[in-house]
Parts: structure tokens; C-alpha cells; sequence
């Protein structure tokens, strides 16, 4: 079968502004006469120009859509060439891409085209049939369509590795004026279907045809609409704990299509790179969305998310290195959750001093106004003196991401993914 | 002072640890050039696995995790790494109980540091190692890596493509894994002449075009794609062959 090169064009470049690009969390194991497994950590295949990674062949099924979200390049109104795959097409494309080891697996979207449980039906169909037909054991990603029979869903769900819905704007008011065929509900709802569904099979220790052993994740725009990050991280911590996701991914917003319901600057680079830092604190280190920022407020810009904790909570420090427990290790600026595990295990084979932490290398340059090592403070006395340090610290670390990028204007986050 | 220079094999390098516990200062090496001082004296070793055996015994007793762990840092292309291993030996006999975790140790760190290159490298080319379809049906993947991991890798690929016919070739360490749909097996490679199948230039074609259209040109970040993709590991890519840049 013969793959038209530019339907492949088209229907890439309509994906690629997706966020997510992660093939790990599953453990699809192959089948005899089967093709690929999956890999629980994820794989990196290749790495594009702009720096970021290539794991899974991401591809709309096709960019007619019915909708016209304001925001969106492939919006009913563009006037953009359009494209369709079939599900064949798309089945080939993916197992002759994975033999070649160019690929972890597929990532399938498409706009909306006929109805939405049309797309829905031939997604499905797709996925299936490269399970089915071409026995293959690869990871999938397919990214639900709101409004589509829950059946045809939980049929999808079945399949693949890992379903995304995204809840595209922070509030209902922002999806109702700018994606107004989508509703909160329709996003919302067939979220917690799956969830209900991936319950069940841990509950009941479903072995085969397990639903989603990779979960959910969302994709969410940022700045293009006037939520604060408060608001964005109690949206984040609810979907976390109310929908078990295992990602919540930000993109923030720049101004590619002309609207007077859009603003016309972009939200930059910051402040996504600020509300990512946060979503880490609350995965992985133990804090509260109320510990980081209030609803209505913005994270600080000056210090990342962890610092600003901390200097609002300095009666918590110094901490001495040799004593203090893990989850307070995990609260002091510029020490990892890698950094603070290692110190954990390195301490029990005798205590440690300044010099034993950097040839670790945990970075001091924060941390040392945090902790002592032996009793031991290297940092500044003064706080206003640690205030400053902290912020050109955090200023040039910034500085050191962005001009990586040749052109920062223009500069949307790589440092997403799951990398 | 004596320098025991190993065939690069472990089990030499377990012979080696074995006559070397008896000396007060000495080095272990499989670099034949190693530098000689005019009070060394070079002592090559022949593998003994008597002594190999009670070597590999020694260490388990105390780690039983400790073997696999050295075994791994024996395939990194540094040339310091015998002496690296035999150094966090001598610690872990010392301390009689594992030391992987001990971070604050200089032994640890440096035979951390080579593990972790070797265990790195193979992680990467699980993603960046690039078949290609034979006109027989087979798939070959030639590539250069910095260590030499070409069984550590075969495993991976042989439960992947457990259907396939497939040769992975480490073409500058002229080896090569060879799995022919059931089981796989090292062997000597030189240079493989390859008849390419009818649609294999098709199928690098739309890889080519697909690489190009997911790339976000607005904005350009290439050293961190040279950070996470080296620059010398391109040869064998074909969305970075001459032809498409």
C-alpha cells in the first residue's frame, strides 16, 4: 500500500502542537506471533530541531473539523489544505515505522469530521484492528472525542495504552466563549468513565485486556483566557486526585490565529515553565496547592515556586543535612527528590559534609542558605541578602533555558514531555 | 610495582583481582599501552577460573547485586575501568556489605558514574538504533556505539521483534548479534553488504518527511536536541543523513 507523503504532512503538522508525547507506563507485554511490547519507562527515538522528543508517530486521522474552537489552526472556519488517512493506512504507517525502531508506537487524534461518533467508530476501528489484524503490542495513545458514545469509548479504552481527553480551557466560562460546541461535561464525564473503568479492573485484578494501563492525562492552554495559576493548580490537584491522572500538561498560549476573543500577546514561556514547577511540588514532593499559591494569585515570577515556600516559611530552616527526615529534605530549595533520596541513603554509611554533597552533585547554590551539613551554615544571614541571591540565582537559571532558543519571542516550552 | 594486564574479558579480569589481592599496590588493566613507570613490572594474565570462580564467590557474599553491577561497568569504553571496578571491589570487601548506595564514597562514585554511562547508552539505542529492511525479509541495524553493549542489547530487541529476522552490527567493534526468529547468538562482522527490500527507501522517504513536519521551526532549540541525540550518533540515522539536511 502506497502512503500519500503529503496526507502525512498535513495530518502531522496538525498534530504536532500536542504537549504530550510520553510512551511510558505501560507494560504491554508481546504475544506470541505479535508484534512490540511496551517499554514502562518510555523511549526516545529521535529528537527535532526544536528539541523536542520523538517517542510516538503523532498524527490526526484527519484535520476536517465540524467545530470552530477559536484558538485552533485546524478550526472549520481555516483555511487550511485538509487531509484523511484510513484506518489501514494508518496501521501500516505505524507497524512498518516500529519495525524500523523509528517509533515507540502511535499517538491517534483527529479533529472532528461526519459526527463525533463517527470519528469516534473509525479511531476505534483503527486502534482495534492494529491490535487485532496486525497483532500488534506497541504503545497507543488515543485521544478520546467529547460527545461520542460512551461504548465506543470503553471499546477504545480496551485497546490502548493510555486515553487522553483535554480539558483544553481552565474554566467553563473561557470553554463556553472560546470552544463553544465543547462543554465542561463532555470532557469531564467520559474522564471519569475511564476512571471508574480502571477502578474496577485493580479492584477486581483484571489481568487481560486491562483498561488504560497507562491512565489519562489532559492537555490544558494556558494565558489565553483569564484564570489565575491559583485557580489552574486547584483545577490540576482536582484532576489529580478526583481523576487519577498521571499528567497534566500546560501550553501556553501564543497567538497563531487572529480573534477579537483571543488576546493578542502570548502568555510566555515563564509562566508555563512556573506552573509546571508547581505541578512537580504537588507530584512529587509532598505539597498542598495552598502551601503554593493562593486561588486568586499568580505564582512569582522571581523565585520558582519552591523557593518562594520557602522564604515565606523560613522559621521551618535551617534543616541539618544528617538528621532531618526525607519530606523536609524534599522542601529545601534546590535539592531534588533524586538529591534528597541520595542523601538519605549516603548518610547511613557516616554523616556528610559540604564537600560529600557537591560531589554527589546536589546543587549548593540555593541550598546552602537552607541547610547546615555537621551543624555547619555556609549561606547568607540576612534574608534580604538570601532574597537577592535567590532571585539572580533563579534569574540566570531561567535566562540559561531561554536562550537556548534562538528566537525567545516566539519561544514555546520544550521542557514538557517526559524528559 | 606490578600492572596486571587482562584480555579485556571478565573472567581475566577476575583472575587478574585474584593475584592482585595478594599485592600491596598494583594496577589492573586491559590496555596493552598502558603507561609504565621504570619500577613496573607487567604481568599479563591468563584466565584461571578456579580463581575467577572464587573471586566472583567473595563478592557475592557481600552483594549479591554487586557481579552484574561490575559486569556491566567491564563493557564501558573507559580505559581506567578495571582499575575502577577492582577499587570498588577492594571497598565493598572492606565494608562487607553493599556499598551502591554509599554517595559518598570516591570509589562509588566514579564505578556509579561508568555504570551509569553504559546502562545510558544502551538505554539510548533502544531508541536510536535504525533497521532497515533487507530484500531476504531480514531487518539489519549497523551503528557505532562508545561501549560495547551489543548483547545487552539483543535481548530488548529479540522480545520486540520476536518474529523477525534481524542483525544488530557494532560496525567499528566488527561483532554483531544475529537473531534468526527464535534465538540469537554474537558473531565476528566485517563489512555486510545489504540489497535493500522494494519498499524500504519508501518507507525512510515518509520517516524523512515526517521528522520535518512534527519539528516546530518557530522555535529552535538544536543544542538541547544535540544534548539529548549526540552529533557523532547521526551516521546511522536516516532523518539526519546528508541528504535531508
Amino acid at each position: 500500500m502506497m502512503i500519500d507523503e503529503r496526507k502525512l504532512e498535513i495530518l502531522t503538522e496538525s498534530a504536532k502542537y500536542d504537549v504530550s508525547c510520553s510512551s511510558s507506563g505501560s507494560r504491554r507485554a508481546n504475544k506470541p506471533g505479535g508484534l512490540g511490547n511496551a517499554s514502562v519507562g518510555g523511549i526516545c527515538h529521535s529528537f527535532t530541531p526544536d528539541g523536542r522528543c520523538i517517542s510516538l508517530l503523532k498524527i490526526l486521522m484527519s484535520n476536517e473539523c465540524l467545530y470552530d474552537c477559536e484558538y485552533c489552526p485546524n478550526r472549520k472556519s481555516a483555511d487550511v489544505p485538509r487531509a484523511r488517512l484510513t484506518p489501514d493506512e494508518i496501521c501500516e504507517l505505524t507497524v512498518n515505522f516500529y519495525k524500523r525502531n523509528y517509533i515507540e508506537g502511535l499517538f491517534l487524534s483527529s479533529a472532528v469530521f461526519d459526527s463525533p461518533d463517527k470519528t469516534m467508530e473509525l479511531l476505534c476501528e483503527t486502534v482495534i484492528k492494529l491490535r487485532k489484524v496486525y497483532n500488534f503490542n506497541g504503545y497507543i495513545h488515543l485521544k478520546g472525542i467529547p460527545h461520542a458514545d460512551s461504548a465506543l469509548m470503553m471499546r477504545a479504552a480496551r485497546a490502548v495504552d493510555r486515553m487522553s481527553y483535554n480539558i483544553e480551557l481552565p474554566s467553563e466560562q473561557s470553554l463556553k466563549l472560546l470552544a463553544p460546541q465543547k462543554s465542561k461535561q463532555s470532557l469531564l464525564l467520559p474522564m471519569k468513565g475511564l476512571k471508574e473503568a480502571m477502578d474496577y479492573d485493580r479492584i477486581n485484578k483484571v489481568r487481560k485486556n486491562k483498561v488504560l494501563p497507562a491512565g489519562q492525562t489532559t492537555q490544558m492552554i494556558i494565558g489565553a483566557s483569564p484564570e489565575s495559576d491559583g485557580q489552574i493548580l486547584k483545577l490540576t490537584e482536582a484532576l489529580y486526585r478526583n481523576m487519577d491522572l498521571k499528567r497534566v500538561y500546560y501550553s501556553s498560549y501564543i497567538p497563531v490565529v487572529k480573534s477579537n476573543k483571543l488576546p493578542a500577546v502570548g502568555a510566555g514561556l515563564l509562566r508555563e515553565h512556573r506552573l509546571y514547577q508547581a505541578d512537580w511540588l504537588i507530584r512529587f514532593y509532598g505539597f498542598d496547592v495552598n502551601e503554593i499559591c493562593d486561588e486568586d494569585e499568580n505564582l512569582s515570577p522571581d523565585y520558582d515556586p519552591k523557593c518562594a515556600w520557602a522564604l515565606r516559611n523560613m522559621q521551618y530552616f535551617p534543616v541539618e543535612i544528617n538528621t532531618a527526615p526525607l519530606a523536609m529534605l524534599l522542601r529545601v530549595p534546590g535539592i531534588g527528590a533524586k538529591g534528597a533520596y541520595k542523601i538519605c541513603e549516603a548518610r547511613k554509611f557516616g554523616s556528610l559534609d559540604f564537600d560529600n554533597l557537591a560531589k554527589m552533585r546536589i546543587v549548593l547554590k540555593r541550598a546552602k542558605h537552607f541547610i547546615t551539613c555537621k551543624g555547619k551554615f555556609y549561606g547568607s544571614e540576612s534574608l534580604a541578602q538570601v532574597k537577592t541571591s535567590l532571585m539572580i540565582e533563579g534569574a540566570r537559571e531561567f535566562q540559561t533555558q531561554l536562550s537556548m532558543f534562538s528566537d525567545s519571542s516566539t519561544a514555546l516550552s520544550v521542557l514538557t514531555g517526559e524528559l | 610495582m606490578k600492572i596486571f594486564v587482562t584480555d579485556g574479558g571478565s573472567d581475566s579480569f577476575f583472575t587478574a583481582v585474584f593475584e592482585a589481592y595478594k599485592e600491596s599496590e598494583c594496577v589492573i588493566t586491559s590496555d596493552s599501552n598502558v603507561q609504565m613507570s621504570f619500577d613496573s613490572e607487567v604481568v599479563s594474565v591468563d584466565c584461571d577460573l578456579e580463581k575467577c570462580e572464587r573471586v566472583q564467590r567473595g563478592i557475592e557474599k557481600y552483594d549479591k547485586n554487586a557481579i552484574d553491577d561490575i559486569l556491566i561497568v567491564l563493557r564501558s569504553c573507559d580505559s581506567l575501568k578495571e582499575q575502577v571496578a577492582f577499587e570498588y571491589i577492594k571497598r565493598l570487601m572492606e565494608h562487607k556489605s553493599p556499598i551502591d548506595k554509599a554517595y559518598n564514597l570516591p570509589e562509588v562514585i566514579v564505578f556509579n558514574e561508568l555504570k551509569r554511562k553504559v546502562t545510558y547508552e544502551i538505554h539510548r539505542f533502544t531508541g536510536f538504533l535504525r533497521f532497515m529492511e533487507s530484500d531476504s525479509g531480514a531487518f539489519y541495524a549497523p551503528y557505532s556505539p562508545d561501549n560495547d553493549i551489543t548483547d545487552l542489547l539483543m535481548p530488548h530487541f529479540a522480545e520486540r521483534f520476536k518474529n523477525e529476522r534481524f542483525v544488530i552490527h557494532d560496525t567499528g567493534r566488527k561483532i554483531a548479534g544475529i537473531y534468526d526468529g527464535n534465538e540469537w547468538i554474537m558473531s565476528y562482522a566485517g563489512e555486510a553488504e545489504i540489497y535493500l527490500s522494494e519498499y524500504e527507501r519508501v518507507f525512510q522517504t515518509l520517516w524523512k518527511k515526517y521528522y520535518k513536519a512534527v519539528n516546530i521551526k518557530e522555535r529552535p532549540h538544536e543544542k538541547q536536541m544535540k544534548g539529548y541525540m549526540p552529533v557523532r550518533y547521526w551516521k546511522f540515522l536516516p532523518e539526519k543523513s546528508a541528504d535531508n539536511n
